[in-house]
């Protein structure tokens, strides 16, 4: 028998509002039933607000923002919530990047562009 | 001392067009050889254009340029429903953030990216930031014509 999944609410993070909200449409589908959504920030520094404010438990995060970059904005909220899981979801595909992501916090890393299959599947990994 | 482009430089954003356009809307992106824009020639030649200015390890640009119908399909195909000029410039960054994101694999985390800024259709003052002529990579995709304009040097 599976083990039912735990509730999640989940920070979306990044500068374009067409990714932002595709990412949204997904987290409110039928596929991800344990999922809400905590919130939607546009940069990184708004992130950070949020993040304070709703304490999410997952958090989807863009590297490349104004304001603060995703790097900062992850060292920032992992210093507050050390428990939040969090999806770096970035076009920058060297290695080098996605190490240092890592080594800040976050848990996985998809890199744009992506398909909804990749994006469903690195939410599952996300929550387990 | 600058740098120039190797032709492999170049190849490595044809292969991004094609990734981008085949994960995105699951239909390809014919990408045609890149030729050098001259310096009295416009570089910038549609209504929507998404600039990243480069630095760290290189100087330049990459602006992604294309027609209001093309981005209106790729908007389609992505789930949207909202065809706005903001959308269409959202689209234009995100596409030309995509791209430049992807030719870190090849350059590096050297090619420092910053975030997109969506120019004007007149725009061509980007032209100036690195010594070289720009590359003009062009694409087509469902009959629409669009460009990755690519202008490059290397620090070393």
């Amino acid at each position: 028998m599976n083990t039912p999944r735990p509730a999640h609410r989940m920070l979306i993070v990044d500068d374009s509002t067409i990714i932002r909200q595709r990412i949204a449409r997904l987290v409110n589908s039928p596929q991800l039933p344990h999922i809400t959504i905590a919130g939607l920030a546009g940069n990184g520094a708004m992130a950070v607000e949020l993040a304070r404010e709703n304490k999410p438990s997952l958090i989807t995060m863009d590297l490349t923002m104004p304001l603060l970059d995703g790097e900062a904005c992850i060292e920032q909220i992992i210093g507050f919530l050390p428990d939040t899981r969090i999806l770096v979801v970035s076009a920058l595909a060297d290695k080098a990047t996605a190490l240092r992501a890592i080594k800040k916090g976050a848990c996985g890393f998809l890199h744009k562009p992506f398909s909804d299959s990749e994006l469903l599947e690195s939410l599952l990994e996300l929550m387990d | 001392m600058h740098v120039k482009l190797r032709p492999e430089d170049i190849e490595v954003f044809s292969e991004a067009i094609t990734h981008f356009f085949i994960t995105c809307t699951g239909e390809t992106a014919s990408v045609r050889s890149a030729f050098l824009i001259e310096r009295d020639t416009p570089a910038v030649w549609n209504d929507f254009n998404g600039l990243i200015e480069i630095s760290g390890d290189y100087t330049g640009s990459i602006c992604f340029s294309a027609p209001r119908a093309l981005l209106s399909h790729v908007l389609l195909k992505m789930g949207e429903s909202v065809f706005t000029d903001d959308r269409h410039g959202d689209i234009v960054g995100e596409i030309a953030n995509t791209l430049s994101g992807q030719a870190r694999r090849h350059f590096g985390e050297g090619l420092g990216i910053a975030p997109p800024r969506v120019l004007d259709g007149a725009a061509k003052a980007f032209v100036a930031r690195a010594s070289s002529l720009p590359y003009a990579i062009p694409l087509r995709w469902h009959g629409y014509e669009a460009h990755l304009v690519v202008q490059l040097d290397s620090r070393e």
